[in-house]
Parts: structure tokens; sequence; C-alpha cells
């Protein structure tokens, strides 16, 4: 399958086929490669709500994943015993909350967007940010993950600060 | 233009409902039946298949035409029914399309035009069959008030067909709007808003569709191909927020269409 991209909005000009790319050399990266993912892209409005009904927070934010295996050990690959199980689970890129953030910051959109993806992923690799001691470890893995990217691509990502998101895993 | 994509259209006005076609004798019996009944020169020959056993209850009023009480109770209907259609009726014009769109009607099928540096990018849709059915989501709440009433939409498949300048074949895109087929409430569909069905290229200018033209299928594309043609259609204009628009000019104009009908069938019922 690979990864699911859907674009539920109509607010930000989304480029499809500059995300995926991203978001394949993301997988790549992270050695997930065989794993499916969905990737759904929507507005304030809508991340709003499910920020509201699985994180009790009725504010909009900038990504949130679900991650098919819950509880895993963080950056633990997930042991795969049949085919359907090669599932990392999904994630809501609030794209507008992004492209907000982007005008302040003069970033650009995409480049934002693979940023948070990546933060995205760690959620669904068991990476969690409650704690001091799990921000560090998480922001260890992002910072790699983004060097790489930059090494492979020529790009200069950069990883999201403790300011720039108010995302945790619902 | 218009003939070259009238099969792409036909195509692309397909009933969303899963009951199957009739099969081809029963499609035959009404027209052997009316041909049994009709009063022709040599009908008195046939047997009479519909022969009424007693007389049928008509008002008489000289006219030639015939007059039930079915028939005025018919018309008392619809007289009610186009004033209830009227009422609810949200704008009596169709509403604008953002981004320059020409907009070109034939009763039900209806055309967006934009040229953009010498490409021409036309988008043609028919509202007949465009309203997916209402879904129930819970079998027990049959009755609804009629603030309840689920909000009739339009969803038409649509074909945008591009042509660069100069070239002999355009792009022509088969787009559908994706159903919802268990009736989820608002906002809880994960399906992108409009998705790609079919691409193929098909001679520009010429009025019959070349069946010999390869069609892509996007069942069963690699994504990343898919992704660049969505982005293809975006950079012409064609994108959620379009499809969004176009919803709501489908959706205007097939109620439109729809209360044109029945004042039609009112005149008819009545027509003297």
């Amino acid at each position: 399958m690979g990864v699911v991209l859907r674009n539920l909005q109509n607010v930000v000009p989304l480029r499809r086929a500059k995300l995926r790319k991203d978001v394949e050399v993301l997988r790549h990266i992270f050695g997930v490669q065989r794993f499916d993912m969905g990737i759904i892209c929507v507005d304030n409005r809508r991340i709003q709500r499910i920020n509201h009904v699985y994180r009790k927070k009725n504010q909009p934010t900038d990504v949130l994943s679900f991650p098919f295996y819950e509880d895993l050990r963080p950056g633990k690959i997930p042991c795969v015993l049949q085919r359907e199980e090669y599932n990392l689970g999904d994630i809501f890129l609030g794209v507008e909350y992004v492209m907000q953030q982007c005008k302040e910051t003069s970033q650009d959109l995409h480049e934002a967007l693979t940023v948070v993806t990546a933060h995205g992923i760690c959620h669904l690799l068991g990476y969690r940010h409650e704690t001091e001691e799990e921000w560090n470890e998480m922001q260890q893995k992002e910072s790699y993950i983004l060097s790489e990217f930059n090494r492979l691509t020529g790009s200069h990502l950069e990883p999201l600060t403790k300011r720039s998101t108010q995302d945790m895993r619902p | 233009m218009l003939k070259s994509v009238s099969r792409a259209v036909q195509l692309a006005a397909r009933l969303s409902s899963s009951v199957p076609s009739a099969p081809a004798a029963s499609r035959a019996f009404p027209r052997s039946v009316w041909s049994l009944s009709h009063s022709g020169a040599a009908a008195a020959s046939r047997p009479r298949l519909l022969t009424a056993a007693r007389a049928l209850p008509t008002l008489s009023c000289g006219c030639r035409s015939l007059h039930t009480e079915g028939d005025k109770a018919f018309a008392e209907f619809l007289t009610d029914e186009i004033k209830e259609e009227k009422k609810i009726q949200k704008n009596k014009g169709l509403p604008k399309m953002s981004g320059g769109w020409e907009l070109e009607l034939n009763g039900t099928e209806a055309k967006l035009i934009r040229s953009l540096s010498g490409e021409k990018v036309t988008i043609t849709f028919n509202v007949n069959n465009s309203i997916p059915p209402q879904l129930e989501e819970d079998p027990e709440h049959t009755q609804k008030s009629p603030e309840d009433e689920p909000e009739i939409v339009s969803t038409p498949n649509f074909v945008v067909e591009v042509t660069k300048p100069g070239a002999k074949s355009s792009l022509v895109f088969d787009c559908h709007f994706p159903e919802d087929e268990t009736g989820h409430a608002e906002g809880e569909e994960e399906s992108d808003i409009f998705t790609i069905r079919e691409v193929s290229f098909q001679p520009e200018g010429d009025t019959e569709w070349k069946e010999t033209s390869y069609t892509l299928n996007t069942d069963s594309l690699d994504w990343a191909l898919y992704d660049h043609l969505m982005d293809f259609l975006a950079d012409r204009g064609v994108d959620n927020t379009f499809a969004d628009e176009l919803t709501e000019l489908s959706t205007a104009l097939e109620h439109q269409e729809y209360i044109k009908f029945l004042e039609d069938l009112s005149t008819f019922v009545k027509s003297k």
C-alpha cells in the first residue's frame, strides 16, 4: 500500500506530489518503508474538532498522530507477523495551522509540513514528549532524521521547538 | 467539443444507485404493451390488452384531453409542491464560480470554460442523476422534523478537458465525488473532496470519442503519478475550492431544473 495521502481541505494550496516525495524519504530514513501510513491534510476547523474529541483541547494544532501500535518502545520498529499489520497509523496534518505559523516565521509551507510529518512519525513509533526526558529523546531522534533528510535532499530543515508544537499523541 | 466529450459525460452521468438496470426483455415489454393498446389502423385485429373493464373517471370539459379526478388531485399537489420548492430555493439565480470561469448551459448540462496562458480548460457536467442516495443513519428514527432532513447536495461526475495551443489532442480527466457509503455525519469523511477516475487523450475538436485511445484507470495507479495528476489539475484551477463551488452550482442548477420540470409537468397535466 504505502502512503495514503488525503487532502480534505481547501484553505491551503497543497503540492501533493512534493509532500508524498518528502514523506517517502522520511520513511526510508526511519526504516519503515514496508509499513503503510495515512497522511490526512485538514483545516483548522477539522483538526480542532479532532483535538477536542481525542485530547479534550478545543483548539487547532499542527499535527495529531494515531498510532496503529500503541505502547511501542520509542523508536522500536514493530515486529509484524501478518501482512495486514504492516501499518504504522495515521497522521493528521493541520495544514492551515502550519500555514499560519509559516506566515509568522517566513518559513516555506512544504518544508514546515515535512518537519511536522517527521514529528508525527516519531509519535507513531512510540516517541512522546510529556516529560523533559522524553522531549530530549524525541528531539534527538528528530534532529537525526532531519539531518539525514537534509543530506539526501540538500534541504535545511530543523526540528520543531517546544513552543512550535502543541501536539501530543492523543 | 460538446460532442467529443458527450460519451465521457454520459459515462460520467452514471447512476449511483445499486439497483441493476433492467434486462433487455423487460425494457422491451412496456413498448410492446403500448403497441398492443394503440388504436391504429390494424388495431382492430389485435387482441386488446389494455381495455378497461369499466369507464375511467373523467371530468368533462369539452376539450380533447383526458382529465381524471386523479389528474385534478395531481395538479393541485404539483401547485403546492412547486410553491414549497420555490420557498426553499436558496437563490433564484445560479451561484458564481470564482476563478473567472465562463458558464454555458444546455438544459441539465453545464460547461465551465477558462483560458490560461493559451491553454483552454473546459469542465462539463450533467445534473441528471447527480444526487447520491440519502442513507438513514439510525433506522429507529425514521420520522424527522424538517430541520433534521439532510440537505440535498448535487455531486455530479465531471469531465475536465485541457487543451494546449496547437495540440491535436486534449487531455481528458473523468472526475468523481466519492460517495459516502456509510452515511457519515458531516466532517467524518476521510476521502479526498474529489477524485480522478480515468485519464485519456482525445482528439481535439473531434466529434466522436476515440475508443482506441488508451484510458488510464486510477483504481490501481501508482499514487505518486496520481498526485502529480491532481497537482496538474490544481494548477489549472481545478482544486478542492473549485470542487466545493461546483457542487454548490450543480445543486442550484439541479433544483432549478427540478422546479422547471414540475412546472412543465403541471402544465402538461392541466393542458387543454
